[in-house]
C-alpha cells in the first residue's frame, strides 16, 4: 500500500521539529528515514502511526485519508526501538494479541502465531515470557508481533540499535529478505547510514526536520543534491575542501585545480570521496599534502593527510607505507569531484 | 578476599553466611533481641487478653500457666455477654473500610491515570472566575436569600461570559504537576481540621452515624494518597506498552483492561493495603461521625477507657487482637502481589 504525506509539519508548541514535509512510499517499498538524532524521524514515524497528532498537512495511507483516524483504523504496525513486549504475556500471547484483539478463533490464532513464529525462528519460545529471552529473542518477538497483522504498513523505529554489531548485521540481513518475501510497505527509521544504505529502496534523509534528499542509496551516494547529504553519507565522510572557483578552476591554497566545468564563484567548497583518492608522490597529483597518519583497516589503509584547507581521509593499497610529515600528493579524476556552493551548500554543477 | 576498610567492615557487613562463629552468635543475637523487641507488643496484647483483673494490676505476669492463670473472662465479656455490640462494631470496620478503600482506590486510581497519561492546561484565569463566580453564588444564596437554583444558573452563566469575553487576557495555564500537587496538598493539613464543617455537613443531610457518611469521608480523605502513589506507578509503566496496544487494535478501555491494569498489580495491591489501614485504624472522624450504629472498632477500644470501672486492659487487648487478624490476612492475601520485577522484560535489554 502506498503512504502520502502532503506538507506535514509538527509544533510541539514554540519548537517547529518538521518542515513541510513531502513524502511519498511506494507500494511494496522499503524507504528509510535517516537522519541524524533530534532531526524529526520518530516524530514522522509516529505521526503516521497516528500517536502523535499533526499540526498541519495530511497524511494518507492506500489512497484513504488518515490524517485524523485513530491509530488502530490505519492498519499499521509498528517496531518500537524498545520492542515494547508485554511483559506480563508470553511469546505467544505477544505474537497473537493483535489477533486476539480482532476476535480471531482460538485455533486460528494458534496456527497464525505459529506460522511466524517459524519465520522468525521463535517456535521453541512461545510459552515464556520476555524477560526470559535475550535481546536479539525480543526484537524477533516484537517483529513477528507486527508480522502477524499482515499490516498495510509496517513501521519501525530502529529496531536494530539495542543489538550488539554481530547480530544487527545478522537481522539486517533477515529483514531485508522478510520484507522482500511479504512485499510490505515498510517505512524504517534509523540514524545509521549502514543500515539505510544496505536495506533502503530509496533513502530520505531528514536534518532539522526538513527533508534533504530523497533518492536510492545508490544515488544519494553518488549524486548527493547538497553538502549536508554528501557529508552525511559515506564513511569516512567525503572529504571537503573551502576555496575559490573561476572559470572552472578552484583554488585551494596554492594549488589550481581543474574541474572540468565552467563554474565560478568566490566562495566554493570542493568535495572527494576518499575511495576516489590515489596518494602519489611529493609533486605530482592535482593537491599537496603531508602525511598525518595511517590506519591499517583490513583490506585497506586508511591515510590520513593534511591540506592547505583541512584534512583528507585517502584510502589506499594495504601495503602502503610511509613515514609521517612525509611530503606527498594527491591525486584523483576530475570526473570524480564534487562542487557545492560555500555558503548555501546547493551541489553546483 | 581482599583487605577491607574499617568503614567497609562497619557499613557492609559481610555475607552472614561467611561470617567466623564469633561474629555469627553476635549478629545472631541482636537479630534475635530486635525480633523479640519488635514483637513483644503484640505478644503483651495477646497475654493481657487472657489475664485476670488481679494479674494485670498486681504487678507484671510474662508467662501463662507459669506467672498466671490464663482465663477466658474477657473474651467472654466481649463475645458471650456484650457481643452485639462487639460484633457491630467489627462489621462495620469491616464494611466500612472495605467500601472506603474501594471507592478511593478506584477513583484515585482513575484520576492518576488520566493524570500520568492525558496533558492538562486550563487557563488559571478560567479558575479564579470559576471560583469567584461559585463565591459570589454562595454569597448570593447565604446572605442574600437568593433561590439556590437560579444562583447556581447564573453563576454558570457568568463564568462562561467572563470566560469568553477576558480569556484572550490572561495565558498563564496550570499543568499536571499543579493539579497533582493540589490534590496532595489536600492532605498536607491533618483531616481534623475540617472535622467540623464535614460534621455540620452530614448532620445536615441526615447521614450522621450512617456507614455511608464514614464511607464518603474515608475515600474522599484517603484519595490524595491513592492519587499520589498510584500517578507514580503509571508513570513508570513506559507508555510504548499502551501505544503498541494502540497499535495493535485496542481500544483505550481495553487498553487500560489488558495491558495497564495487570501491570498495575503490584501497586494497586500495595496501596490498597495502604488505604485499608489507614480507614482500619481512623480513629477521629469515626469520632465525630458515629453515635451507637455506625460505631467502629477504634471507638470500641477507646471506649474500654471510659466506664468508671477504670481501664479495662483485658478487654481492650481482646479488641485490639481481633483488631490485627484482618489486616494480617489482608497482607498477605496482597503480599503475593506486591512483587518485584512485573516490568521486567518490556522494554530494552
Ligand atoms: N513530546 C515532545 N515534546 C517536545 N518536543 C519533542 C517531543 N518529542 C520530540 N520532541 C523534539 O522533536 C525533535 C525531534 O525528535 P525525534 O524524537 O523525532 O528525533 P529523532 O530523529 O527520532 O531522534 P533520535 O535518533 O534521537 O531518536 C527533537 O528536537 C525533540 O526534542
Ligand atoms: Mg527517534
Amino acid at each position: 500500500m502506498t503512504v502520502v504525506l502532503n506538507q506535514i509539519t509538527k509544533s510541539f508548541g514554540a519548537a517547529k521539529v518538521l518542515h513541510e514535509l513531502d513524502l511519498e512510499v511506494h507500494e511494496g517499498e522499503f524507504l528509510v528515514l535517516l537522519g541524524a538524532s533530534g532531526s524529526g524521524k520518530s516524530t514522522a514515524l509516529r505521526m503516521i502511526a497516528g500517536l502523535e497528532s499533526v499540526t498541519g498537512g495530511s497524511i494518507s495511507i492506500d489512497g484513504r485519508d488518515v490524517t485524523n483516524e485513530l491509530p488502530k483504523n490505519r492498519n499499521v504496525a509498528m517496531v518500537f526501538q524498545s520492542y515494547a513486549l508485554y511483559p506480563h504475556k508470553t511469546v505467544g500471547e505477544n505474537i497473537g494479541y493483535p489477533l486476539k484483539i480482532a476476535r480471531l478463533g482460538k485455533s486460528e490464532i494458534e496456527d497464525q502465531v505459529r506460522d511466524v513464529a517459524d519465520q522468525v525462528q521463535l517456535t521453541d519460545y512461545l510459552d515464556r515470557y520476555p524477560r526470559q529471552l535475550s535481546g536479539g529473542q525480543r526484537q524477533r518477538v516484537a517483529l513477528a508481533r507486527a508480522m502477524v497483522r499482515r499490516p498495510a504498513v509496517f513501521l519501525m523505529d530502529e529496531p536494530l540499535s539495542n543489538l550488539d554489531a554481530k547480530l544487527r548485521g545478522h537481522m539486517r540481513a533477515e529483514l531485508k529478505h522478510m520484507q522482500q518475501q511479504l512485499g510490505i510497505t515498510t517505512i524504517y527509521v534509523t540514524h545509521d547510514q549502514v543500515e539505510a544504505m544496505t536495506l533502503a529502496h530509496r533513502v530520505a534523509l531528514l536534518e532539522m526536520g526538513k527533508l534533504q534528499q530523497l533518492a536510492s542509496p545508490k544515488s544519494i551516494y553518488d549524486d548527493p543534491e547538497t553538502l549536508f547529504v554528501a557529508q552525511f553519507i559515506g564513511s569516512p565522510p567525503m572529504n571537503v575542501a573551502k576555496g575559490s572557483l573561476d572559470g572552472g578552476v578552484f583554488a585551494l591554497g596554492d594549488d589550481r585545480i581543474g574541474t572540468g566545468k565552467s563554474l565560478s564563484s568566490p566562495d566554493a567548497v570542493l568535495g572527494l570521496r576518499a575511495e576516489d583518492c590515489r596518494v602519489v608522490e611529493a609533486g605530482a597529483g592535482k593537491i599537496r599534502a603531508k602525511l598525518y597518519a595511517n590506519e591499517l583497516i583490513g583490506d585497506h589503509t586508511l591515510v590520513t593527510a593534511e591540506t592547505a584547507s583541512g584534512m583528507f581521509s585517502i584510502k589506499a593499497e594495504k601495503e602502503f607505507d610511509a613515514p609521517m610529515n612525509a611530503a606527498i600528493g594527491i591525486d584523483f579524476d576530475p570526473e570524480k569531484l564534487y562542487l557545492f556552493d560555500g555558503s548555501s551548500g546547493a551541489r553546483m554543477r | 578476599m581482599a583487605e577491607r576498610t574499617l568503614m567497609e567492615r562497619l557499613f557492609e557487613p559481610a555475607q552472614i553466611g561467611h561470617m567466623p562463629v564469633g561474629t555469627k552468635i553476635v549478629v545472631y543475637s541482636l537479630l534475635l533481641f530486635w525480633t523479640a523487641f519488635v514483637l513483644f507488643p503484640i505478644y503483651w496484647v495477646f497475654i493481657t487478653s487472657f489475664k485476670s483483673a488481679v494479674d494485670v494490676n498486681s504487678g507484671p505476669v510474662y508467662l501463662p500457666f507459669i506467672d498466671f492463670k490464663p482465663s477466658l473472662h474477657a473474651w467472654k465479656e466481649l463475645f458471650v455477654f456484650d457481643w452485639e455490640d462487639t460484633l457491630k462494631a467489627y462489621t462495620n470496620s469491616i464494611i466500612i473500610s472495605l467500601f472506603a478503600t474501594a471507592l478511593s482506590v478506584l477513583i484515585g486510581s482513575m484520576a492518576a491515570y488520566a493524570l500520568a497519561r492525558i496533558e492538562y492546561a486550563p487557563k488559571f484565569g478560567s479558575i479564579l472566575i470559576f471560583v469567584l463566580s461559585m463565591i459570589a453564588a454562595f454569597v448570593g444564596v447565604g446572605v442574600y436569600g437568593v433561590d439556590w437554583r437560579l444562583a447556581c444558573a447564573v453563576a454558570v452563566a457568568v463564568f462562561f461570559f467572563l470566560i469568553k469575553a477576558l480569556g484572550r487576557f490572561y495565558a498563564a495555564r496550570l499543568g499536571n504537576g499543579d493539579i497533582l500537587f493540589w490534590m496532595i496538598s489536600q492532605r498536607i493539613l491533618a483531616p481534623v481540621v475540617v472535622v467540623v464543617p464535614i460534621y455540620m455537613m452530614f448532620q445536615s443531610v441526615g447521614l450522621l452515624d450512617t456507614h455511608l457518611a464514614i464511607i464518603l469521608t474515608y475515600a474522599v480523605v484517603n484519595l490524595p494518597i491513592v492519587i499520589w502513589l498510584m500517578y507514580d506507578f503509571f508513570k513508570s509503566i513506559p507508555i510504548e506498552l499502551e501505544e503498541s496496544a494502540q497499535l495493535d487494535g485496542a481500544t483505550r478501555l481495553l487498553t487500560f483492561f489488558d495491558i495497564v491494569l495487570p501491570l498495575s498489580k503490584a501497586g494497586l495491591a500495595a496501596t490498597t493495603l495502604l488505604v485499608m489501614i489507614l480507614a482500619w485504624n481512623e480513629y477521629l472522624l469515626a469520632l465525630f461521625l458515629s453515635t451507637s450504629k455506625a460505631q467502629t472498632m477504634p471507638i470500641l477500644v477507646a471506649a474500654m477507657n471510659a466506664g468508671e470501672r477504670g481501664i479495662l486492659w483485658w478487654n481492650m487487648s481482646v479488641v485490639i487482637v481481633v483488631m490485627i487478624i484482618p489486616v494480617v490476612v489482608m497482607a498477605i492475601i496482597l503480599q503475593r502481589f506486591i512483587a518485584k520485577g512485573m516490568l521486567l522484560g518490556a522494554v530494552k535489554g
